[in-house]
Formats: structure tokens, sequence, C-alpha cells
């Protein structure tokens, strides 16, 4: 027992002189090439077409690719696609694809992959319906040109096939045609992307490696669209779900990315030199969305805008997101130059005045019946709005409880309607509000009035922009006149990087044209 | 308790100081709790977002947090929440333990399958026991409690089984069976009150560790609801800003540390003046 | 003796199984379910529908308890939904990093404890007995995360000696690796050390009150002598056993500090699959778990009946 203590005793010091001498001679990782990601999590499977998690988003995004793609103005671009024509006003559209695009399997891309894809999109991709649920038919009429037609016209179908979340990324035919709803499998990741799956070890990386086929476009790289050079030989993206870990981890040289840092520690990461700070360009808002199914809040309006009332929207942002930099306290649902930029009825976008408040819920008949508020501890900037909202509502005699779950349990509960009467979450920037959830009957909230019916149906069925924005000004109206939903208020996020990386994507993490030199 | 009875309890503090110290410091605790609304310099959930993160300073003590509470306020307020954690924790373990722990060594067959039971539970991690718990029951204070009591009810009902066996086989006790007593009898008679002391170890003990439990618990997100002030709590949200602002996570840290050992100490003091027939009972803990 | 052993035997695999639909039983009362997780925030309910038929988990509880079962029988526990990849090989992946980050506290306990432990029973009733204790017991009353949380700011952030977080394996970057693993290490030794330096202390002490340590001494061999030949060397068959058990238990109480650091072990891999409710994985988890307790507890049983004659068990 004895010499067996000693052994270890040596042994031990022998390891810790060599990790100490070690630490310092260690050459960064990136040194050969590799690119570390700090993700916010393990990714969900990578079938991008399925799946809306921005996690497999980002990953997904290197290796699949879209039709167009947004330029850093959020404009459609042509990426795969070479030029279209739309005809028939609007019910026929025909795109003509880039010619020597190839697979990762090395195989061409042709029409034949675009309508496979497109099929498999429509029947199971999460925003497949939006397009494909008013399409007649969807054909081949050249090796390279496809022909979608449509009952009635859609105006943001370019923006549809813009982005990978959850949209029409383009896989290899014979894949495309036997997918179902499952994820697809790990070994048919394959994409026409400048980067290809190469390994993915559960609960450490995903690694993607330089796909040598890839042949840029012409343009310049501008955001997502333009050409797309991969200069790294991997990349490793790592799930560090604790955000104070991938902060010290950049500064540390372990990461050379991080995303979705706390605003908290925007200023003193901006005077870091160990790191650099790269803003988003377009901003998330939170949504608090009002149950229009079930319990006290189901048509009750002046309830709801009693609540709306009582608030001070730029309270919450401030403690969720931190400094004044990341966030803006704007009633427009979509944010200030776009062509979207509404003021229809924002004046009840964030009033603060609880005597106000107070009779209104008095007059809806309230007596301080408990509104079950339904959050999540996951992104913490929900519970911290819910937070601020509650304290506010309190003071304003509404009585909202709050039942806080995990992420998981709340996307079950909030398909319950007996469930919730407020639940909050999040939505991603989006050029065309066709895509926002509120305006979808079946997500939770159920928004489905005779009014909204009309409108949506106008916003969807046309093609003519002036008309279209003037639809979306009577929408939003009608959001704060019935408010299906309450919008938090606009928020930038922000990722770090090594002070090396040069180059970085202004649209989020994509690392095609970034650099180390 | 009569006067030699109250002696005889003071007698490991007065020979250990350390151990007194540690009585102290949850005799403190205790206060803060009960007159945590005396204490409060301010209201620990009224929130200023413009004094955010603000560090100590003579307004505030401990600084602010981010919703710009006052950290002081709600680390007293968080006592509460402690003492209810612990003495909820121990309650749970005495209460399913005491009756399965004696029922078993009574009746040893049945007794024996019960225990095969507490085996199985037992092979669960209490950590990932827990957090099962948890996440199927809600989080809640009541559900932390359950969460967190049932990795510790069953090494609370082993230990009580250990020493009722040992309690029935002493010969006094066969011997007043042999005479004819009844069972009730016979348990409120010879085991119960032989109980007391090593279960107020034991008690000490499991009180400190609930303490640790719920800040894993409260710091994976799945302890007490994020808006009640708790340690573990105000560590699950400062670590964010462990940077930004580390006195933050300093003083709720401190406060479970003191509180654990203190706990520590005092079950520590007290296991020594036990009957040295139940102290091998302890030697695998603390 | 052998029938005893094959009695012990088969009571485990009695546990085991009852253990097996507990577990089952447990993770199916978790509200929420993979479907949502993994298709995101804007998947439709009849895409959720069709999934979840597809994946088979609209099936009843009994006959998916079985399939599993019987399964896992052959060692065969599953695809995680998640990873699309057999359970097996996931579990396998994060063995690596939980067992190596075991194995080297266990090294800290090891010099740590029992050493400092022998000291304090050998200077039992001093100031340094009680000084020594006291710090033990101030190790084992500390939150590791928020011991972890220090260490990360001091040397990754600040001094930057250490990686802060991740662990690279050392298949692919060599045993300089393992320095990702020395700050965790410490974080998880620091309250097992106190542990194991507590019951060191008491064992020795309580083998010193033994007949032939008397005896040893009242031959006159000379005090250290006695330590070491006779208290330290029986005093550790009891602290050796703890070892098993505290291995054990390091694999799935590693939650928090594997969580802290980023590292891919088993611990943050069972959170996180109950987090987005992977079943195959949390099962297969707790199962491996399960068993490896069990079967440290059967061999610690079985070495105590067979080396220590004292020992009586009904």
């Amino acid at each position: 027992m004895k010499s067996g203590i000693g052994l270890l005793a040596r042994g031990a010091a022998a390891i810790v002189t060599a990790l100490f001498l070690n630490a310092q001679a260690q050459v960064p990782a990136n040194a050969a090439g590799m690119l570390r990601e700090a993700t916010i999590g393990e990714p969900p499977p990578l079938d991008v077409m399925v799946t809306t998690a921005d996690v497999a988003t980002t990953i997904g995004r290197h290796m699949f690719e879209t039709l167009y793609a947004w330029d850093s103005h959020y404009a459609s671009q042509p990426m795969l696609a070479d030029s279209d024509k739309v005809e028939d006003g609007g019910k026929t559209i025909v795109i003509k694809l880039r010619e020597g695009v190839h697979f990762h399997n090395g195989k061409e891309m042709t029409a034949k992959d675009v309508v496979a894809s497109m099929v498999r999109w429509g029947k199971y991709g999460s925003r497949g319906k939006l397009l494909m649920g008013s399409a007649t038919s969807v054909e081949a009429t050249g090796k390279y040109e496809v022909t979608l037609k449509l009952s009635s016209p859609n105006g943001a179908w370019k923006n549809l096939l813009s982005d990978v979340n959850g949209g029409l990324a383009i896989y290899p035919e014979e894949i495309a045609s036997k997918a179902t709803g499952q994820p697809i499998e790990q070994k048919d990741y394959i994409g026409t992307g400048p980067y290809k799956f190469k390994e993915w070890r559960p609960n450490r990386y995903v690694e993607l490696e330089k796909f040598a086929g890839y042949k840029p476009r012409k343009e310049k790289g501008d955001g997502f669209a333009g050409a797309r050079v991969a200069n790294f030989d991997t990349i490793r993206f790592i799930p560090v779900p604790d955000v104070g870990t991938r902060v010290s981890g950049v500064q540390a040289g372990d990461y050379d990315y991080a995303e979705m840092i706390s605003g908290d520690l925007y200023d003193s990461l901006s005077k870091d030199k160990s790191v650099q700070v790269q803003r988003t360009n377009a901003p998330i808002f939170g949504l608090f969305f009002m149950n229009s199914k079930e319990g006290i809040l189901k048509n009750n309006y002046k309830l709801r805008r009693a609540i709306q009332t009582a608030l001070d929207k730029s309270q919450a942002l401030r403690v969720a997101f931190g400094p004044q930099d990341l966030w803006k306290a704007e009633g427009s649902i979509v944010p200030k130059g776009t062509p979207w930029y509404s003021t229809a009825g924002i004046e009840a976008y964030s009033p603060h005045d609880a005597k106000k408040a107070k009779e209104m819920a008095k007059e809806a008949g309230y007596t301080g019946q408990p509104i079950r508020l339904l959050v999540s501890t996951n992104y913490q900037a929900h519970y911290d709005e819910a937070a601020v909202f509650t304290r506010q509502l309190a003071d304003a005699g509404i009585n909202v409880q709050m039942n806080v779950v995990d992420w998981a349990t709340l996307l079950k509960m909030r398909g319950q309607p007996e469930q919730w009467d407020i639940f909050v979450t999040h939505h991603s920037f989006f050029p065309d509000p066709i895509l926002f959830t509120f305006l979808n009957a079946s997500y939770p909230g159920w928004w489905d009035t005779p009014e909204i019916q009309k409108l949506r149906a106008e916003l969807v069925n046309s093609s003519d922009q002036t008309a279209r924005k003037a639809t979306w000004d009577k929408i939003q109206a009608l959001i704060y006149e019935q408010v299906p939903v309450m919008k938090v208020g606009d928020a930038y996020t922000y990722d770090i990087a090594s002070p090396k990386l040069k180059n970085l994507n202004p649209n989020g993490p994509a690392f095609w044209n970034v650099s180390t030199k | 308790m009569s006067r030699d009875g109250i002696t005889m309890w003071l007698t490991p503090f007065l020979a250990r100081p350390i151990a007194l110290i540690g009585l102290c410091v949850l005799l403190a605790m205790v206060i803060a709790a009960a007159f945590a609304p005396w204490l409060a310099p301010y209201d620990p959930y009224a929130i200023h977002p413009v004094s955010r993160l603000m560090p100590p300073d003579a307004v505030h003590w401990f600084g602010t947090d981010q919703f710009g509470r006052d950290t002081l306020s709600r680390a007293i307020y968080s006592a509460r929440m402690a003492l209810l954690i612990g003495a909820g924790v121990v309650l749970f373990a005495l209460i399913t333990g005491i009756p399965i722990g004696v029922f078993s060594a009574l009746f040893p067959r049945l007794g024996h399958v019960l225990m095969r039971m507490v085996d199985v539970l037992m092979a669960f991690p209490s950590l990932l026991l827990a957090l099962g718990l948890i996440v199927i029951l809600g989080p809640s204070v009541a559900n932390s409690i359950i969460a967190i009591g049932a990795g510790y009810m069953t090494t609370t009902t082993r230990i009580i089984y250990g020493l009722a066996l040992r309690l029935r086989a002493e010969t006094y006790v066969e011997a007043s069976r042999s005479m004819g007593s009844g069972t009730g009898w016979l348990v409120v008679k010879h085991i119960l009150p032989n109980l007391i002391s090593p279960l107020l170890v034991q008690a000490s003990f499991v009180f400190a560790f609930a303490q640790l439990g719920a800040a894993s618990l409260d710091f994976l997100g799945l302890g007490a609801p994020p808006d009640i002030p708790s340690w573990g709590n105000m560590l699950a949200e400062s670590r964010t800003f462990i940077t930004r602002a580390p006195w933050l996570l300093f003083f709720p840290g401190m406060m479970i540390v003191l509180t654990a050992f203190s706990l520590n100490l005092v079950g520590d003091a007290l296991r020594d003046r036990l009957d040295p027939r139940f102290r091998d009972v302890f030697s695998g803990e603390g | 003796m052998w029938s005893y052993a094959l009695k012990r035997a088969g009571a485990t695999l009695v546990t085991l199984w009852a253990a097996s639909v507990i577990i089952f039983a447990f993770i199916h009362l978790i509200p929420g379910d993979p479907i949502y997780v993994l298709l995101g925030d804007t998947a439709t309910p009849d895409q959720i529908d069709r999934l979840r038929h597809e994946l088979g988990l609209d099936e009843p509880i009994v006959v998916q308890y079985l399939q599993w079962a019987g399964h896992a029988l052959r060692g065969d526990l599953g695809q995680s939904i998640f990873f699309q990849a057999p359970v097996t090989r996931v579990i396998a992946d994060g063995a690596e990093t939980s067992i190596l980050l075991a194995t080297m506290t266990m090294v800290w306990v090891v010099l740590i404890g029992v050493p400092i432990g022998t000291i304090a029973a050998v200077r039992h009733g001093t100031w340094l007995d009680q000084g020594l204790s006291g710090v033990a017991m101030f190790f084992a009353s500390v939150p590791t995360f928020w011991v972890g949380l220090y260490l990360i700011l001091i040397f990754a952030a600040t001094l930057g000696w250490l990686p802060s977080s991740g662990y690279p394996s050392i298949f692919e970057g060599g045993s300089g690796n393992l320095r990702y693993l020395l700050l965790p290490s410490l974080t998880l030794a620091a309250p097992n050390a106190a542990l194991i330096l507590r019951l060191t202390r008491a064992s020795m002490l309580d083998v010193s009150r033994e007949d032939y340590v008397r005896t040893a001494r009242a031959k006159g061999i000379r005090p250290w002598q006695v330590v070491r030949r006779h208290i330290l060397r029986n005093a550790l068959l009891t602290v050796v056993s703890a070892f098993g058990f505290t291995f054990a238990a390091l694999m799935s109480e590693a939650v928090v500090t594997e969580t802290v650091f980023a590292l891919p072990g088993i611990g943050r891999l069972v959170v996180q699959s109950i987090l987005r409710r992977d079943y195959p994985v949390i099962q297969g988890i707790i199962l491996v778990i399960v068993v490896l307790y069990l079967f440290i507890n059967l061999i610690v049983d079985l070495a105590y009946r067979f080396l220590d004659p004292r020992v009586e068990l009904q």
C-alpha cells in the first residue's frame, strides 16, 4: 500500500509539472486551420428543412444552400438560382439555376434535385406550407430550370426561399425524395455549401470540413449573399451552454468565436483587447402571447389593452439586455429602416400608466383573478422581461402568477390552451411579415378573429408591395387593438470573437470569407 | 428537558469553541429568517433598472443585482428559504425514514423486502434522482424539498434500520418482549427514545447537505422558482456577471458555506457526545 | 461461501430489474417530449404528430418498455433521438471524459485525504487535529460550482495559465490535453478529499482501539511503525472501499462541475438529455450508472466477506 501511494504521488507530480509546462507552450489550434465556435448548446439533427432551432441553422448554413440568400440589408439575392421570371400575374414562377454547382458527393445539382427538395419541403418543411400550400405544380422544365405554379400569387416567395431555417435547402434528389418528417440521417447531410459534414461527436462538437469542389459566385460576398470562400480547413461547433464559460473561453483563446453573450458584459468586452465584439445587424424581439382560445384573456381585448397600458417596456429591456446600444423600445413590429416600418397604433406600445390600466381593467370586468404567465428560464431574457412586467402589473392591481418551467415543458404546455393565459418567447428578424408566428392561426395563441383572417389573406395573396404595406399598417393597428401578442422591443444580440478573425459576417455567425489574415 | 439534559447537550459545544461559533451562526440565521422584514434595509423584490449591478457601497452594502435589487436584503430573506428547505428535507427524511426503518427492524420478513426497495432507490445517484423528480414534478419549493429529500430518505432509513436492529437485539428489549408487552409499547418505550440523539446528529448533517443540494439544483436552473430569493438562485443569476460584478457571486456563496459549515460543526460536536454504540453508523458521513 | 456470492449476485439482478422499471416509468412521466425540441419553435401540430408516430413515441408505454428492455439485454440501448446515433456510442464518448476526470479527482483525493487524515489521527485530540478537521469540514461545505467559477476566474481568465473549459480528447491532442481537466478535478476533489480525510481519520482511530494494535504497542514497537504497519494498513480497507463508491458517484455527481467547465462528460450529457427529453440517452446513462453502482456494491460486499471473517451478514 505504501509503495502504491508513493507511486501515485510521483505520477501526480509528473502530471502537474507537465501540464503547467504545456499550458503556455501549446500552439493555438487555429494555427492548423481550424476555427472553433462556442455555440449556445448542442444542436438537434441538422436537417434544416424540418428544424427551426437556431443552433442547427447556424451549423447547417455552412453545408446547405438555398436558391436565394439575404445580403447585409436583408434583400434576397440569387444563390443557387441564376435568374427568375414571374408570369401570369404572379402565379407562375420560373427559376433558372446556376450551372456547374456540385453536391458534396460530387454529383452536379440539377432541376430534379430542386424539385424533389421543394416537394419534401412542402410536405414536411417547417415553413414549407407558406409557399407550397398554394402550389398546384412544381416541375423541372429543363435541366437547369424549375417552374412553380401557384393558385394565387405570393408576395413573399423570394424571401421564403432565402433562408435555411425551416426553409428550402437543396438536397440531392435521392435523399430528398425518400425523406419523411423524420430528420434525415447524418450520412445524408449532403449539400452544396462551402463546408461539408465531417463528424458529430455527441456532446463534444460538430465538425465540418472545407468542400474542395465548391465554386463561389462571382459577386462579392455581402451578408449571406454573394461569393462564399472557405478559408479554414475545418470548423468545430462546440456546445458551451454557460455564457460565462463562453466568454472566458474566448478570452483565454480556447474558442475563436462565441455566440449570444449577455448584454451586461458588452461595455467591458468592448474595451477588452483579447476579444472583438460583433453586434448583429438585425434585432430579435421578445413576444408575450395572449391566449385567444381559452381563459380569462379570450376575446377580452379591453383587459389585454389594460395589461399593455401598465407596462414600461424599456425597463424590461434594460434588465434583459443591458446597455442602451443593445436595445430599442420600438413600437413598430418591424424596425425602422425597413420597408415595413409602421407607426400605426404604436402609441399603445408602452404607456406605463398604472392608474389608467387599473381603470381599464375594472371596465373590462377584471376583479383580481390570477393571470397565468408561462415562461422558461432557458432564455434568461424571457425570464427577466416576465419578472419586470409582473411587478409593473402588480402596481396596476393586475395579479400575474408566473409559472416558470424548462423550455421543453413550455413548448409542450403552450400547445394546451387550458394551461396558460400568457406565454413568453421571442422572434428573429424576418424581412417579410408573412412569416411572423403570430399571423399563423395554428401557432399557440391561436389568433384567428374574422378581422385578421381577412387582412392575412390580403397580405399573402398579393405581390404588390404598396398594397401589402397598406395591409400591414392595418394589421399592426389591429395588433394594438386586439393585442394577440405584445412586442417587448428590439434587441440586438452580439457575439464575441478572437481579435485575429477578420471579415466577420454582419448577419450572424457564418464563417465563409472569414480569415485570420 | 431537565436542567441536566440541557447541560448534557451544551457540553459538547463548551468543550469545543469552534462548534459554539457554529451554533451562534445558526442562531443568527434563524433570527435573520424570522425578522427579515425588519432587518432587511430594502424590499428584496423592488426592481430599479437604473441602479443595477452597483458595487457594494454605503447605500447597498452587498451591491445590487441585474434587476437593481438590493443584494443584502435578498441575502437576508434567503435565510428563510435555506431554513425551509433544510427543515423540510430533514422532516421528509425522518417522516419517511422512521416508520420504514423501525417497522423493517421489528418485522424482519417484510422488512427485508422493504430494505431491498430502499437499496434499489439508493442505486440511483442522489443528484440525478433530484433532477429527475424536479423535472417531473415541476419547479417549486415543495417539490425541491421532495426531490432533495428523496436522496436523504434512503440513507436515513438505512441508519434508522441499523440502529433499530441493534436496539431490538439488546437484551433488555428482548426481555420486555418475552414478558408479553405489545409491539407498539416496545417501539415507544425502547426504540424511539434511543433514536433521538443519533437522529439529531443525522438531522444536522442532512440539513447541511440539503443546502448544497438545493444550491446545485438552483444553479442548474431546476430549483426554487427564480423570483424567490435564495442563495442558490442568487448565485445562478449572477454567474453571468462573474467578471462584471464578482461581489454578486461572493456574498450568497459565503452564506451557503457558512451555513453548511456551521451545521457540520454542530453535527460533529453532537456526534462526539453520542453513545459509542451508535457512533459507527455515521463513520462514512460528514 | 460461493452460495452466498450467488445469492448476492441474484439479489443484485432483481434490484437491477426493479431499477430498470423505475427508470423507464419515471422518465416517461417527465412532461414535454423530444419532438418539440427537435423541430424548434415554429413546428406545426401535424408535423409534430407525424414525427411522434414515426419515432414510435405514440406506442403504449408497456410496449415501449418491453422493446427497450429486450434490446438492453442484448447490449443495445437504442438510438438517441437527438444525436441520431446509438446510445452506447454516445455514452462511450462521454465516458472518456468522465472516467479521466474521476481518476484525476481520485488522485488528488488520495494524495490529500489519506496523508492528512493519517496525521490528524496520529495527532488525535491536538490543535493540529482540530485545525485539519475543521479545514476539511469547511471544504465539505463549499458548493463545487462556486469553487469552480472562482478557479476559472483566477487561473484561466486572469492569469491565463490553464484552459477555462472544454476538453479535447487525449486521443486527438495527446496527454497534454489532460491540463483541461486540472481545474475541474481540483474543484471536484475539494469536497471529496475532505470526506476521505475524515473517513481515514475515523477508521484509523477505530483500528487503533483494536486489541492487536494494543499488543503491538505493548511489545514496544515504535509508534510510527505501529501506525504504518498495523493501523494504516487495516484502516485503509474501509477507505479503499469508499474509493469505489466515490468513483461511481463522481460519474453523475460531476454534473455541476461539468456544466461549469463545459466538459463533454456523462453528467452534463444526462442533464442536457433530460432538458431535451432524449429518452433513450437518459435511460441508457442511468442504467449504466446503476449497474456500475450495484457492481461495485457487490464487489465490496464480497471482498469484505472474503477478507474479513468478523463481518457477519444474514
